[in-house]
């Protein structure tokens, strides 16, 4: 069945920044918002873009990724000639390996590209919040007759060099790039987000596999590799909001802006609805006693004490006299009455005893360092115990050093 | 096959759900924050494994189907069996300009349905009623006691508009099968009858024959030639059948007792879900004692109220004592008590409502105050 296009998402990620958050599950199957789990942007992206068909590649701890993808139906997403599809590494005839990298990944399935016989082939990462009409940026890639088009963002100046950093000529046409350069040429920051013309990259994935120096690296070496060549290579300038969730900071930070529409983060606009497989669950009940400010909460939660900026998940307890503030709370956690919780990222099933007192503001520890405190899954802590700032506690309640 | 067949009832028109039920049947009534009164009675039946079910439709049945879909949410939607939508296609009459007379010309509309059915048990049961019933455990006994009909009761003789009753003797064999009661007593009866599928064909056939129409006068003329037994619910289990049972019902969902034996977690409740975002409690917000579903958006106050999703509270608005349904807007300082809103109810800024307990006020879908 031939299309014009299709997406390869990279969903692999061991999510080894989110250190104990992620437990048992992907990178991508992190829940994100009190509702959905970040793979949802970039699934939810296609079927508004009009792209049927998507190839998830999964590596590390796929069984909760595969289980939440299931059908693809909640994103639309099982059609009978396209649909989503997991594609995990295999044993071949001649053998088989993990996938050694972003650019060994999608070699390990041209199988998989070549049913489909696509024009253009959309590459995206399994880790980023945003809203994106890939659509727009494929008649771009049409529009420019390039082999490859970038999608970019400008950032501010002084953290440019944290970025994989573009330089473009007056075309927007991509006439250098340098990963995480010390002094940077531009301020046009790569997003990760490609689209091919399948022929060049089918070309260029071949090619490098036979380097043995190459580390199948798409920013670090198909990238290069195809500027080097005289490549027409396009950027695509994207100004809307964009977050690398990669690290527990900005996974709080993304939290926090979706409280605040002005961040540019508006999941409500149902133009562009962003689909989750959703929990079946009674609705949320707030109690008599309960103080709900500047916070978002989902199905099945019982609230009764006191929750301020912080995100809900799906049937969470906040007990009488508790209070969360700047928190955000993954699925089925519990905290008792009487309990503090604040700059926090409780796990799934977290459980904080009564009276306990978990996190704390960036004041509090002046002149000490302060960070953000974190329960893997399934911890409890018992009652009237403190868990300092910045602290990371394991499932067992350990603490983990970051 | 040895198993249990579901069919549910959904065409009456109640006179006393006022705007509520002029745009669609009971059993499509929005209740619960987030429910339709059938997804209780489909949710009850999937839970106990029941896998293919009838739904007998008549009159404005749009609601419904938009409502139901192919059944994929309560898993439904099988190559064999699965949920089926029964208008009355075996009805003798010009159909859709009388109202059915009563179950068994329902039934009698879809005959040739009940000769298909797979299992030897059907139960039977009203769209309008809103409970947890284990149904696994009611069919369990209702064939361990060698009962022709089990009658599930609630344990209580509430008044509920053309509610029928049943009288029992100490071993549970029902002996009076009474309605049109000006004080009800007995036990009342939730409209949930589990029988063999030959039993129910022969009814059918034979009620026909005689032009009877009623179900419960058929009850009530073999309760001595049938072995009907009762099974007695005692949790919560509302019949939705005018506008003040409508609001009462809802509002006992406020209390965390009730909420527990309609939202049971060993059978969850299964609707459609809307695809929504979180619900958002703005910094001026304040929302205590109230249900409130997803997509909600609460810069105002609200209090001892249900809210469907979507719904829209701004700055200032007061809603104490409410029910609004999906997508409802409360703008700027408008004050709302003892309320129902049906869908898409604008309260523009500034306007003041006020119903009672004793006879909340109705808004009718999509009107703007």
């Amino acid at each position: 069945m031939k299309k014009e296009c299709i997406a390869m998402l990279l969903a692999g990620g061991q999510g080894s920044r989110l250190y104990v958050l992620t437990g048992d599950m992907a990178k991508p199957a992190v829940p994100f918002g009190g509702k959905y789990r970040i793979i949802d942007f970039p699934l939810s992206n296609c079927t508004n873009s009009g792209i049927d068909t998507v190839g998830v590649l999964t590596q590390y701890r796929p069984l909760e990724l595969n289980s939440y993808i299931g059908s693809g139906q909640p994103w639309d997403l099982d059609g009978s000639t396209g649909g989503v599809h997991i594609l995990p590494p295999y044993q071949g005839s001649k053998g088989g390996t993990w996938y050694k990298g972003t650019a060994n990944a999608i070699y390990q399935n041209i199988g998989f590209i070549d049913l489909y016989d696509p024009e253009y082939v959309v590459i995206l990462s399994g880790d980023h919040i945003y809203k994106m009409d890939y659509s727009d940026m494929v008649a771009r890639h049409k529009e420019a007759n390039a082999a490859c088009t970038i999608s970019v963002m400008e950032v501010p100046w002084d953290e440019a060099s944290r970025f994989g950093i573009m330089a473009v000529d007056g075309d927007d046409m991509i006439t250098e790039f340098a990963e995480k350069p010390k002094e940077p040429k531009s301020n046009l920051a790569s997003m990760g987000i490609y689209v091919f013309s399948w022929k060049a990259l089918r070309k260029y994935l071949t090619e490098d596999e036979a380097d043995p120096n190459s580390e199948n690296d798409f920013g670090k070496n198909v990238i290069p590799a195809m500027l080097n060549n005289g490549e027409r290579m396009a950027a695509y300038r994207f100004d809307g909001y964009w977050k690398d969730v990669g690290t527990l900071v900005s996974l709080w930070d993304a939290n926090m802006d979706m409280l605040s529409p002005e961040s540019g983060l508006d999941l409500s606009d149902e133009s562009w609805p962003i689909y989750a497989r959703s929990v079946n669950a009674p609705p949320t009940f707030l109690g008599r006693n309960a103080k709900v400010t500047h916070s978002a909460f989902n199905r099945g939660s019982d609230i009764q004490g006191t929750v301020e900026n912080s995100v809900l998940s799906p049937n969470v307890v906040v007990g009488e006299g508790a209070r969360v503030s700047y928190s955000v709370l993954l699925p089925g956690t519990v905290v008792e009455p009487g309990a503090v919780v604040e700059y926090a990222i409780l796990g799934e099933g977290c459980r904080i005893g009564r009276d306990c007192h978990v996190g704390g503001t960036p004041e509090s520890t002046a002149p000490e360092p302060w960070g953000l405190t974190v329960l893997a899954p399934g911890c409890a802590v018992e009652s009237g115990k403190r868990v300092a700032p910045g602290i990371m506690l394991s499932r067992n309640g350990e603490e983990v050093s970051k | 096959m040895n198993g249990l067949h579901g069919i549910i009832f959904s065409y009456e028109k109640r006179n006393d759900l006022r705007e509520l039920g002029e745009i669609r049947s009971a059993a499509s009534i929005p209740f619960g924050g987030r429910y339709r009164a059938v997804d209780f009675a489909l949710s009850n039946l999937v839970n106990a494994g029941v896998t293919d079910v009838g739904i007998v439709l008549h009159g404005r049945y749009q609601s419904m189907l938009d409502h139901l879909g192919t059944g994929k949410v309560w898993d439904l939607s099988r190559k064999r069996g699965g949920l089926r939508m029964l208008p009355p296609f075996n009805y003798q009459q010009n159909w859709g300009v009388l109202p059915f007379r009563g179950k068994i010309e329902a039934l009698a509309g879809v005959r040739t349905y009940l000769d298909e059915i797979r299992q030897d048990y059907v139960a039977l049961m009203d769209g309008d009623l809103v409970v947890n019933l284990p149904m696994a455990d009611i069919f369990e006994s209702h064939v361990k006691s060698g009962a022709d009909v089990t009658v599930v009761c609630g344990n209580d003789s509430f008044a509920t508009e053309d509610g029928t009753y049943f009288e029992m003797d100490r071993e549970g064999r029902i002996t009076e099968v009474l309605y049109r009661l000006h004080t009800p007593r007995g036990y009342r009866g939730l409209e949930v009858y589990i029988l063999s599928k030959k039993l129910l064909c022969e009814i059918v056939d034979e009620c026909s024959a005689r032009d009877q129409f009623s179900w419960r006068k058929e009850l009530q003329t073999r309760k001595n030639s049938l072995n009907l037994r009762s099974y007695i619910w005692s949790g919560f289990a509302a019949q939705i059948r005018s506008v003040q049972e409508y609001y009462d019902r809802s509002m006992q969902l406020l209390d965390p007792a009730i909420r527990a034996e309609l939202f049971t977690p060993e059978r969850p409740i299964r609707a459609k879900g809307a695809d929504k975002p979180s619900t958002y409690v703005g910094s001026n917000g304040r929302c205590v004692n109230s249900l409130v579903a997803d997509g909600c958006r609460i810069e105002g106050t609200v209090e001892n109220s249900v809210l469907f999703p979507g719904v829209v509270v701004e700055e200032g608005a007061v809603v104490r004592n409410c029910v609004l349904f999906k997508e409802d807007i409360v703008r700027r300082n408008a004050q709302l008590s003892y309320i129902i809103a049906d869908k898409d109810v604008e309260v523009l800024a500034d306007r003041t409502l006020m119903g009672h307990a004793t006879y909340p006020i109705v808004l009718a879908k999509g009107s703007i105050v």
